[in-house]
């Protein structure tokens, strides 16, 4: 899996690409952590590129959303394939981060 | 390590027990569509080979022991097909040494004998795996309809390997007192092999008795989805050869079965497995022929079923995961716990992940719709043992496990070549429909029942489990229901089409959809279902267009779907009844 990571307007954008799955999730939330390490809590994770994603992928997705709880944390997600974003409303997960159609929208609600 | 009462121990020769002075050397696989086990017997006299398989590699160790055999003093060999499919004799075109008749004489039933020779690709079954064969010789036709046999006399016979044997056909009893007939081979002055017609799996399939082992080919696999109905299966032939061997496998005379795939079974084993394929294949009356067309339609409704059967535990899995998630925060990290172990999401993930790969493999043209079809089936048998479907029903929409199941049943019984029952009934759509809506817009808890139970520990964790982990699916979506004329009567299959709407109204959903219209209208001879979903993102043009088609024609209807403008429109058309 490639995953670009850039920053916009104080977001740290992290961009995968492919399946989220079995093989791939442990270095989404590897890169994700490393983010979060260097002190980089404001987290947009574009899922423009992501075909696909396995309950190993919403594990990793969950967690994340556990470390940026504080207040001044920011944890969103964008672009989702119609797919990708049926899985993650009907597992309830849209009531815990947002959803947004593009980054530009995601940044303007922080 | 001997053999006998104990099983067999893979590449290693070992004694047979009851055939003094005979050896075995088994070559076991794990069961697969490409090769069969390979069992080599070194007597006195002749080296007797029974499968030898469909691989090159396994060809050239079967050559490699066979001439490390043959150092100490030749020995012709014999080879010995349960019958002629190709994962059980490929090996012969791939390696010379085998087939070769001035050293080895090849031993068939005559039917397999005939296709042998012709190159059949059905009865091989070749052309269900894409392969092309070359006709081979064979040197022994067993159970010859012009061998020149008469029951109860022997005949000697000598073949360019230097094989010297002597056949002698004789009668044998049915557990249902059916007489049948046997053909006991003995070679120079030495050991017997008795050999049975059992067909079922294929017309020419044979079992062979060697001391106290008993060789069945791919008997213990004839009722199987996927391969009962293969060209030349037979229902009523596989239910008698089950009888032939009952009184052998029932009697005190064998101590280990070896099947053609798979690992060596204890007698007692073997005893049980035998009468639940028994009973197995009694129930396969009518099942369509599995032939190349079928095998087709069944890999693409592999693909359809594993991908939707994919979202669908995804999203059980998710599911769970925000229950938690929400029960962690209220500090009841023992809860989390036991949420854990009700369903392997782990296991899940990567058996969807290897049928993605075998799936990719399969669209370059790697495997065969057959290989497909299997895999499809062997990724769904393991997916059903890693959930608890019971517990998980009572915390996560049920309808969910229940759409799971029931697609999996179908897939099965699609393979195993039954078309999924259907029951199609007169009923009023709009009230199906009416009640659909109501069951999705409301809690499954109410804040009624969440009070009654704070009496009792476990109910009220079992009640505010339940509220969390199945939220109403319309909770933020304004849904509208129009249905002129309420009388509309339709035949209709009412659980397949509560399955169908509930998949198109979490797909409506799921895909973003802030407002939901559904009308229910009389078009000519149809009632029209129509559900649209405004606001919803465009979607994909995916597998589960053919998934919904499917779908929709086992609820009794036919299915449109559209896209424009941000709204999606799904379509239902049933047959106005009577």
């Amino acid at each position: 899996m490639e995953i670009t990571t850039t920053t916009h307007d104080g977001a740290t954008v992290l961009a995968p690409t492919g399946r989220v799955d079995t093989t791939t999730a442990g270095e989404l939330e590897l890169a994700i952590n490393q983010q979060i390490e260097q002190g980089n809590r404001n987290i947009l994770i574009n899922f423009t590129g992501v075909t696909y994603i396995s309950s190993g992928g919403l594990r990793v997705l969950l967690a994340t959303a556990k470390k940026l709880r504080k207040d001044g944390d920011h944890y969103a997600l964008c672009c989702l394939s119609a797919e990708v974003h049926k899985v993650l409303k009907l597992a309830g997960f849209t009531t815990i981060f947002s959803i947004y159609p593009s980054e530009g929208e995601a940044i303007a609600r922080w | 390590m001997p053999a006998g009462k104990e099983l067999l121990v893979p590449l290693v020769w070992q004694p047979v027990l009851g055939a003094r002075g005979a050896e075995i050397y088994p070559i076991i696989r794990k069961i697969d569509t490409v090769s069969s086990n390979s069992y080599l017997i070194r007597t006195g006299h002749a080296l007797l080979l029974i499968d030898p398989g469909g691989l090159a590699e396994q060809a050239d160790h079967l050559a490699a022991v066979i001439a490390e055999c043959r150092k100490e003093r030749y020995l012709p060999l014999i080879v010995f097909l349960t019958h002629a499919h190709v994962d059980h004799f490929l090996a012969l075109l791939h390696c010379p040494a085998l087939s070769d008749p001035a050293t080895s004489t090849i031993a068939v039933h005559e039917n397999g004998a005939i296709a042998l020779e012709r190159g059949d690709r059905n009865v091989t079954q070749s052309a269900i795996l894409g392969m092309e064969i070359a006709g081979i010789e064979i040197g022994l036709r067993l159970f010859s309809y012009a061998g020149g046999l008469t029951p109860g006399v022997p005949v000697r016979r000598t073949f360019p390997s230097g094989a010297r044997i002597s056949i002698l056909r004789d009668m044998v009893c049915t557990a249902s007192g059916v007489p049948t007939q046997r053909e006991r081979l003995t070679f120079g002055s030495g050991k017997v092999l008795e050999i049975y017609h059992t067909p079922g799996h294929s017309p020419d399939s044979i079992c062979l008795r060697f001391g106290r082992i008993l060789f069945i080919g791919d008997l213990l696999f004839a009722a199987n989805p996927g391969v009962a109905g293969l060209c030349g299966w037979s229902q009523d032939s596989l239910v008698d050869s089950i009888d032939t061997l009952t009184p052998l496998i029932d009697g005190n005379e064998i101590d280990v079965i070896c099947p053609g795939h798979g690992r060596v079974i204890a007698i007692g084993t073997g005893r049980t497995m035998l009468r639940s394929i028994r009973k197995d294949a009694v129930a396969l009356r009518d099942i369509q022929e599995l032939n190349t067309e079928r095998s087709q339609t069944t890999a693409v409704f592999a693909e359809e079923c594993l991908s939707h059967v994919s979202e669908l535990f995804t999203i059980m899995a998710g599911r769970l995961y925000y229950v938690s998630y929400v029960i962690e925060e209220l500090g009841e990290t023992d809860l989390v716990e036991h949420l854990a172990t009700l369903i392997k999401s782990d296991t899940i993930d990567t058996l969807l992940d290897e049928f993605s790969a075998f799936s990719e493999d399969y669209r370059s043209g790697k495997q065969q719709p057959i290989h497909l079809a299997l895999k499809a089936a062997q990724v769904i048998a393991k997916i059903e043992r890693s959930f608890d479907a019971a517990a998980l029903g009572r915390i996560i929409d049920p309808s969910l496990i229940s759409r799971a199941s029931r697609l999996i049943a179908d897939y099965t019984t699609t393979l195993r070549g039954f078309s999924p029952p259907t029951e199609r009934q007169s009923l009023a759509i709009a009230p199906l429909v009416a009640n659909l809506i109501r069951r999705n817009s409301a809690r499954v808890c109410s804040d009624e029942e969440i009070l009654a139970s704070t009496d009792d520990d476990d109910e009220f964790v079992q009640v505010l489990l339940a509220r969390i982990g199945t939220p109403p699916l319309f909770l933020d979506i304004e849904v509208t229901f129009d249905c002129p004329d309420e009388s509309l009567v339709a035949l209709v299959d009412p659980d397949r089409f509560c399955d169908l709407v509930t998949d198109l109204f979490e797909d409506l959903v799921g895909t973003g959809a802030e407002q939901i219209r559904v009308t229910v209208q009389q078009s000519g001879s149809g009632v029209v279902i129509s559900l649209d979903g405004i606001g919803c993102i465009k979607p994909p043009m995916s597998q589960d267009s053919g998934f919904l088609h499917r779908s929709c024609h086992c609820a009794g209807g036919a299915f449109t779907s559209g896209y424009s403008d941000t709204t999606r429109r799904f379509g239902i058309t049933l047959e106005l009844a009577q």
